[in-house]
């Protein structure tokens, strides 16, 4: 496994309530929002950027959900993921080639969505999984276009685990 | 083409506990609407779980793990039709083929015949899109956390369809951030 999809695994894994699981879910996306961010204001140009800087909004939109998701628990919202995580997770995004900055996502979509499916294992709240699966389900159509711009085929996988 | 039906049985969840939506949505003003996401349904379902607001209360019994994967297989079969005049759909196809075995297989039943006629591309948009409402709101009825983890899986396989058949055809692939359940991208 390797360095992202490990880091991010052991956050899902390290989590020991429902609050835990779903503030690694919170984590993932805004570092995820940050990832894109950094990435078209580096490595990508053209229509990778202006894809990259859309899927920047919709991770902010799943950061909302778990936002949403924990204040129904009453578990409040204290601390945010900043640059300094994205550093930890993907050091020298900004400054990688343009297939690197690619993979590097797609590893990232990946791990969160075999993270969200650890959730489906271990939530005990299951009506929240129906968020849960929404935005893991949004993150497998950013990993579509992801597999397509790096050209790694085939684009779908018929049992889609985020490995 | 608009599909209404099954965005309007999220809002139906959604309507179900309306005074939590409402009370999140105040402490949560400005940040995305109701309108906007209707995925949030579960979320605050999440918060009607602690208020003691569940299934058994409405008097019925849950339908077996068995039932609900019967129920998919039968969404999955519509979802699986050949797609008329798209690269790559063939993939897709068999795909869709592979998910159905699995569904029988777990559910007991018989795989049966799938669409054997082929549609055009908005019709397999809205069919795809159909099955992934189907999958995400079967995942909290299934009891074994395998099956929940299957059905996530399958899930996210029919989005990535449903991107990659856009794509193909020149469309936006990703139109919304959460898979259809935004009422601007139900195609």
């Amino acid at each position: 496994m390797s360095s992202i999809a490990a880091q991010v695994a052991e956050r899902f894994a390290a989590a020991r309530t429902d609050a835990g699981l779903l503030k690694a879910g919170l984590y993932v996306e805004e570092v995820a929002a940050l990832a894109y961010d950094a990435a078209a204001d580096g490595p990508l140009t053209g229509e990778d950027r202006a894809q990259a800087l859309r899927f920047a909004g919709h991770e902010r939109e799943h950061a909302d959900v778990f936002e949403t998701m924990l204040f129904a628990l009453t578990v409040p919202v204290r601390e945010h993921a900043t640059e300094a995580d994205l550093q930890e997770l993907i050091p020298g995004l900004r400054r990688a080639r343009r297939e690197e900055a690619l993979a590097q996502l797609a590893e990232l979509e990946g791990a969160a969505i075999a993270g969200y499916q650890q959730l489906g294992r271990r939530l005990r709240a299951l009506d929240a999984l129906r968020s849960v699966a929404t935005v893991m389900a949004g993150g497998a159509q950013h990993l579509v276009v992801l597999r397509s711009a790096l050209r790694d085929e085939p684009v779908t996988r018929p049992f889609e685990s985020g490995r | 083409m608009v599909v209404t039906a099954p965005v309007l049985g999220v809002r139906l969840t959604v309507s179900k506990y309306d005074h939590g939506i409402r009370a999140a949505s105040r402490l949560r003003a400005g940040s995305y609407s109701r309108r906007r996401f209707l995925g949030a349904a579960g979320a605050l379902l999440g918060g009607a779980l602690i208020g003691g607001c569940g299934a058994e209360e409405a008097g019925k019994s849950p339908p077996t793990d068995a039932e609900v994967l019967e129920g998919l297989l039968r969404r999955e079969r519509a979802a699986g039709a050949a797609v008329i005049g798209v690269s790559g759909s063939e993939l897709i196809a068999r795909q869709d083929a592979l998910h159905a075995r699995r569904l029988a297989s777990l559910a007991g039943a018989d795989v049966g015949r799938g669409s054997t006629e082929a549609v055009e591309l908005p019709e397999a948009l809205v069919r795809k899109q159909q099955a992934v409402f189907a999958y995400v709101e079967a995942v909290p009825r299934l009891a074994d956390p395998d099956l929940r983890v299957f059905v996530m899986q399958l899930a996210a396989s029919e989005a990535e369809h449903l991107a990659a058949l856009r794509l193909a055809a020149g469309q936006e692939p990703v139109p919304d951030a959460f898979a259809g359940f935004t009422e601007r991208s139900v195609p």
